[in-house]
């Protein structure tokens, strides 16, 4: 069991943590750093709840050992903004009232978040596309891509 | 609305609350103002994450006239909140929100009475503004002035006048939830949230019986718990035991986990359980009581002398609630004090469940109830809040229980199947002329778990009256009978969205539609000649007409391969104990497109309309209504629980798909405006209707009936074109695996001896002639500092190339100090300790020692050593090369480490034997570069060939066991995984190329291949120690075993662009799309790592499924760089019965041209039972 403490960075500060290095970095960062975003769903990086940013790209930190975050850039919803200062797509999915358990709002928030940093302007096909695999049970989906198109400043354009 | 923070709800100097008195010693707060003028409003029902909590907010904020933002609303802690009973039939707003309403406007009463007499005014003067009370004069005084320092009591009265509905200014407005802000910037919100000072994880074991609640083998399954198998796992405090209930609790949730999936428990077998690969079958054959809900006119009669009889049988499935978060709890058991945290609906009744399970009085227990993922019925937030109770109880701190994703499937209380017949027919007229109806509803009392596993209480069955919601039809049919028929469940069941409601309306809405057919009718023009209910008539018409509905009295065929269709359907959601009352009327008209040649069904657009009375917060109402007409699609169109021998084996959301966006209908919301009347429920009555509208529309579309959902392209194909579905294969009493070791017996950790065993026979002649090698003195361990840095440098790259370190560390040890655990069929042999300790190690081998060793294989003692050492290809190393890796072995630290004695059987134990098997098939020469060959090429070959010994694994091996030197590469086995040919005879798509190559040697991935598992993992991590020109010699040399290389990229993105997956269209597909494509889809949003593409990698082309098998099995949890990113195991998330599905899947989607594999499901099992 390899425990050698880990260093990186999460939502602006360097953190260190001494963690067998298989643990999933979604329970070093709700355990180790008390971070509610990213959500345990599926353990299996199938449904998205517990997405973050790993340098920049979604990652579904379940299924990512924290071992192999040595070094890296993490950020979690935490990261994006506050209730007093929400980051614009945080804003966005408040805005369309984009959650009704919101328990899958984290993985909604942080993969919009990633596809709006490499499509800023994105079509819906392409939001329906991006979301495919982020599960929401309770039926929000219609709110979601109106948040997402929100985000990215074309809510003319989604409007039903 | 002030956020629900605190749920303590402090005492201020003075109050005023409106109380209803239960007996002596208990009553129930309705609302508390408190001096300082702030308002709590107390529920006994919870948000299930409808938005009830902004909603009851409304209500009271209107009655009391203050604003919104004054009130803070508690639910669901039972040391505050009144008992009201579960969470359910979308009762809240109808039922439970009044005694709130009328305790806020008793209040206000109260309040503004005092303000009268204060303001020495007439109550009728007075206007209030967000409690502040102000006269004519403009006087004023606020709610806290009036309260000051007393404590007021109002006892709540009944007869409360409440506002009229003419005077609201807050309930009918929209207003944001109040909930949103925290959970969109992740503050504490979820009971999964909740951390408490010491708390510690933990994690249940759950029997085999999955999702399985009734017979005498529940709680008594449990045969014993092997506490030492988790006895190495760091932090664990306790593994509990007390029935059938095992659970595991570690310091640290990581550590609770694995000591869950590690922890060796014994089960009995489970009895033979009922099959329900055919539910119809299963339903009709349970026991049952028929209990008659209406008898009309007279049915038999009628039936009898219908001029077209139409008996028709519905078919409804096991479906899962899905919360999208499993269920989790923390539980504090300290000095006789109960202190829960729980995401339960109904915190009442789990507090007596609560005390019944530790057999302590309820006073002592307190359920605190936060939000927890939607749960549209009832999951497991009790069953893991008892289960972190007893694990709580057990060890004295407090507890922090999650689910896993398997066990909240596999263990939810599901949805039950539904069985409805309907018996009828047409009169002459084409009119309905009896209508008799039968459901079967297996029963849903699902008891918490823990109390059944511990045996608190008896797992006898429980049979409910509970299959009667909205079982009578909304029209008024002359002649009609309804039975619903009580049955014991089958397995584990409790209330779903629209409880046996949506299954009703299902049988109701469909034969009123066939019923309109068979007449020549249009289905709406013939509801409307039986539907009497006013507002019912006006909502059908409404949505109808919204919809732009175009009456059709015959249906027209249609063309083409895709093919469209609208129907609809109406209901008005009756619920609670039969006879029950209504909630909001709802109908839908919706489209569908039809794929006649794949059988997908596209719901593409559907107005749902709905009447739900007053509207608290109409965007609220609407999107309740979304919710329901998106989840209700997903459950007519894909969901249905599958079993294996009875236990439920869906268990991650590849074997159980929910919708996902792009399959989304566009939706049309109608709210009739009734202001004017009583608010109705609104959480479920849009399901209702669902699975009927778009059995019509299919209808409509293909002229086929389906009368079962799921409406799955296998379902669709077999109805219009009669295929024979696929008989479920009847399922393996079990799999003895079979070794694979014959394949490679010299593979490292394989172990060599079954040719130890061939040559026991045939070679024992020559082995008994020769003697072993005569020892070599030991020495003074070697002074390291002789080398130079570069020598030293050098032979570690070496090492890295011989990949020493692999087979020489222990799982978790010192580097080369030996003791890895080599499993083979003829016993555990353990590697040696190479570090340069004089006793147990290498530190009194003299260089000759070491070279002997390398070349002949011989120890120092001058015994044989066994060829899983791979001395046959080291024995082609330079001299310089082998001083230079003597050299870095002796400057390691030196480790004392004693490896355990091999645990061998004879006569494999005889390792003078080997000297025959050298002999035979051991040359000693040193590599010879071939002048004809480039530099690079030789160079490559010195390395593939020598230390590097690449075909030690990629040869195959003769019958004993040695490289087949007439098949140099051309592919073999180790360790359970196939070492693919490196020869032209490769079966990947794409042939390698030297650029190909290269990357897969440099980055453990190459983008027209895949990335490195299994056990090239750490061959490729280890080659990191090589320069690039090295690597670059390999590849050259290589790839001149290769064909020329093709176009890569356009063949590719040909390859990729054949087989695309556009239609899940059986259960290896729907798993793929689950489990799989998220990460493999090509051309997905990219994700943290490499995407592989499957249609490209060379596993899916394999004559083999070995190495897919394995990846899915046991996952990429150690890549070449983390980079790469990760691949979880599926192992403990599918069946084998599953995994073959899906293996079987990816290989005709994937390797189209490539015929199916055979022997997958023993090579499954081969896969379970090793230890990769």
């Amino acid at each position: 069991m390899t425990q050698t403490p880990i260093r990186f960075t999460v939502n602006g500060r360097i953190h260190e943590v001494t963690a067998e290095h298989q643990t999933p970095l979604l329970y070093v960062l709700r355990n180790d750093l008390a971070l509610n975003g990213p959500k345990y769903g599926c353990g299996l990086g199938e449904c998205g709840t517990c997405t973050v940013l790993i340098d920049g790209a979604a990652a579904r930190s379940c299924v990512i050992p924290v071992g192999g975050c040595a070094g890296r850039d993490i950020v979690t919803l935490e990261g994006l903004g506050t209730r007093d200062k929400p980051d614009v797509v945080q804003q966005a999915f408040i805005d369309e009232q984009a959650a009704q358990c919101g328990y899958c709002l984290n993985g909604m928030i942080m993969t919009t978040k990633a596809l709006l940093a490499i499509n800023p302007q994105p079509t819906e096909q392409e939001a329906l596309s991006a979301l495919r695999y982020n599960l929401c049970r309770c039926g929000t989906h219609v709110e979601i891509l109106r948040a997402v198109m929100r985000a990215s400043g074309q809510l003319a354009e989604a409007a039903d | 609305m002030a956020s629900p923070v605190s749920n303590g709800a402090e005492r201020q100097s003075g109050s005023l609350v409106v109380v209803r008195t239960a007996d002596e010693v208990t009553s129930e707060t309705f609302i508390r103002i408190t001096a300082d003028g702030s308002v709590s409003a107390y529920n006994g029902h919870v948000d299930l994450g409808t938005g009830i909590r902004t909603a009851l907010g409304q209500i009271v904020a209107e009655e009391l006239d203050v604003s919104f933002a004054r009130v803070v609303i508690v639910l669901g802690d039972t040391a505050l909140v009144p008992n009201q009973g579960a969470t359910i039939a979308s009762e809240t707003i109808q039922i439970t929100a009044v005694p709130l309403r009328k305790a806020a406007a008793q209040a206000r009463q109260f309040l503004i009475a005092r303000a009268a007499e204060q303001l020495e005014q007439l109550e009728g003067d007075l206007r209030i503004e967000d409690g502040l009370v102000r006269g004519h004069d403009n006087r004023s005084v606020s709610y806290g002035e009036l309260i000051g320092g007393e404590d007021i009591r109002l006892e709540l009265a009944d007869d409360v006048t409440v506002k009229a509905v003419g005077d609201y200014a807050i309930v009918g407005q929209s207003v944001p939830r109040v909930d949103l802000p925290a959970k969109a910037t992740g503050e504490l919100t979820f009971v999964h949230d909740i951390r408490v000072p010491g708390m510690l994880h933990g994690r249940v074991v759950r029997p085999p019986y999955s999702g399985v609640d009734a017979g005498p083998f529940v709680g008594t399954s449990l045969i014993a718990v092997d506490e030492s198998s988790v006895r190495d796992i760091p932090g664990l405090v306790a593994v509990v035991r007390i029935g059938d209930f095992v659970g595991v609790v570690a310091e640290r949730e990581e550590n609770a986990i694995r000591a869950a999936e590690q922890l060796k428990v014994s089960w009995k077998p489970t009895p033979s359980l009922t099959d329900l690969s055919d539910v119809e079958t299963a339903l009709r054959a349970n026991p049952s009581t028929p209990r008659t809900l209406i008898d009309k006119g007279d049915v038999d009669a009628a039936i009898s002398g219908a001029a077209k009889p139409m008996q028709r049988t519905y078919v409804w499935p096991y479906q899962m609630h899905a919360s999208i978060g499993p269920s989790c709890a923390v539980a504090d058991v300290q000095d006789g004090n109960i202190r829960v945290w729980s995401g339960t609906q109904n915190p009442h009744v789990l507090r007596s469940d609560l005390a019944l399970l530790v057999e302590r009085p309820e006073s002592e227990v307190e359920v605190i109830r936060l939000e927890a993922a939607g749960c549209y019925g009832r999951n497991c937030a009790d069953d893991v809040t008892a289960d972190a109770l007893l694990l709580s109880r057990a060890v004295g701190r407090p507890v922090r229980v999650q689910l896993t994703r398997e066990q909240e499937h596999a263990w939810e209380p599901k949805g039950t199947a539904q069985l409805i017949d309907v018996n009828g027919g047409l009169d002459t007229d084409g009119g309905i002329a009896g209508y008799d109806l039968a459901t079967r509803y297996p029963s849903n009392a699902a008891p918490t778990l823990a109390l059944l596993l511990t045996g608190r209480i008896s797992p006898e069955p429980a049979v409910l009256q509970m299959g009667d919601r909205t079982a009578i039809p909304p029209y008024d049919y002359d002649h009609m009978r309804v039975v619903a028929h009580d049955m014991a469940p089958i397995v584990r069941a409790s209330w779903f969205r629209g409880v046996s409601a949506l299954p009703n309306t299902f049988a109701h809405e469909s034969y009123i539609d066939e019923a309109a057919t068979e007449a020549g009718v249009d289905p709406i023009e013939y509801r409307l000649r039986y539907l009497k209910d006013p507002r019912a008539v006006d909502l059908v018409n409404a949505v109808a007409e919204r919809a732009g509905w175009t009456p059709r009295p015959v249906r027209e065929e249609k063309d083409g391969e895709v093919v469209h269709g609208r129907g609809f359907a109406y209901a008005l959601y009756v619920h609670s104990k039969f006879p029950g009352y209504g909630a909001a009327w709802s109908a839908w008209v919706t489209d569908v497109a039809v794929n006649k040649t794949t059988g997908d069904v596209s719901v593409t657009r559907v107005v749902a309309g709905q009447d739900s009375g007053l509207m608290i917060n109409p965007d609220g109402v609407r999107h309740q209504i979304h919710g329901n007409v998106i989840q209700s699609t997903s459950r007519a169109l894909m969901e249905e629980v599958s079993f294996e021998r009875g236990a439920v084996v869906a268990r991650e959301w590849g074997a159980y798909p929910i919708i996902p966006f792009p399959d989304v209908p566009k939706i049309d919301v109608l709210m009739l405006p009734r202001q004017d009347q009583p608010p109705l429920g609104v959480g479920e009555s849009a399901s209702v209707p669902s699975a009927a509208a778009i059995a019509n529309a299919i209808f409509d579309a293909t002229g086929v009936r389906f009368r079962e959902p799921p409406f799955t392209p296998e379902r669709i194909l077999k109805g219009l074109h009669g295929e024979t579905p696929a008989t479920p294969k009847a399922l393996p009493a079990s799999i003895s695996p079979q070794s694979r070791i014959w394949e490679n017996p010299f593979a490292k950790r394989a172990g060599i001896f079954a040719a130890i065993a061939a040559v026991c026979t045939a070679a024992i002649g020559i082995g008994a002639a020769l003697l072993p090698g005569r020892a070599i003195a030991p020495i003074a361990r070697p002074d390291a500092s002789v080398y130079s840095a570069a020598t030293i440098a050098r032979g570690q790259q070496l090492a890295a190339l011989g990949n020493c370190a692999e087979c020489h560390t222990n799982i978790g040890g010192v580097l080369n100090a030996g003791g890895r655990a080599l499993e083979t069929p003829f016993g555990m042999i353990y590697s040696t300790n190479i570090t340069p300790d004089v006793e147990t190690g290498i530190g009194a081998w003299s260089y000759p020692a070491f070279e002997r060793a390398m070349r002949d294989g011989l120890h120092r003692d001058g015994r044989q050593l066994y060829p899983a050492f791979p001395y046959t290809h080291f024995a082609k190393t330079g001299d310089a090369d082998m001083q230079a890796l003597y050299a870095y072995l002796m400057a390691q630290p030196s480790v004392r480490a004693t490896a355990p004695t091999n645990e061998l059987a004879f006569p494999f134990n005889l390792r003078p034997l080997l000297a025959g098997w050298n002999a035979l098939f051991h040359d000693t020469k040193e590599f010879k570069p071939d002048p004809a060959k480039s530099d690079a090429w030789n160079r490559g070959a010195y390395l593939v060939e020598g230390l590097g010994h690449c075909s030690g694994c990629h040869s195959p091996r003769n019958a004993l066991g040695a490289e087949q030197r007439n098949a140099y590469l051309a592919g073999g086995f180790a360790e359970g995984w196939e070492a693919p040919p490196l020869t032209s005879l490769s079966h990947a798509p794409i042939p390698w190329s030297e650029d190909e190559l290269f990357a897969y040697l440099r980055t453990g991935h190459s983008r027209y291949h895949g990335v490195a598992a299994g056990p090239m993992a750490p061959v490729v991590r280890d080659l990191k120690a090589l320069p690039d020109q090295d690597i670059r010699a390999m590849a050259v040399y290589l790839n001149s075993f290769n064909d020329s290389a093709a176009d890569a990229p356009a063949l590719a993105a040909k390859l990729e662009s054949a087989t695309q997956v556009t239609v899940a269209s059986s259960t290896g597909a729907r798993l793929y799309r689950g489990a799989c494509a998220v990460c493999h889809e090509v051309g997905g949003l990219p994700l943290f790592g490499s995407r592989p593409s499957l249609a490209l990698n060379s596993n899916l082309h394999s004559a083999t499924s070995d190495n897919l098998v394995q990846v899915i099995l046991h996952g990429i949890a150690h890549p070449v760089s983390s980079d790469l990113g990760y691949m979880p195991a599926f192992g403990n998330s599918m069946s084998d019965a599953q995994v073959e599905e899906l293996v079987t899947f990816l290989r005709k989607q994937f390797a189209p041209d490539k015929p199916a594999w055979t022997g997958v499901r023993e090579t499954i099992a081969r896969a379970r039972a090793s230890a990769h």
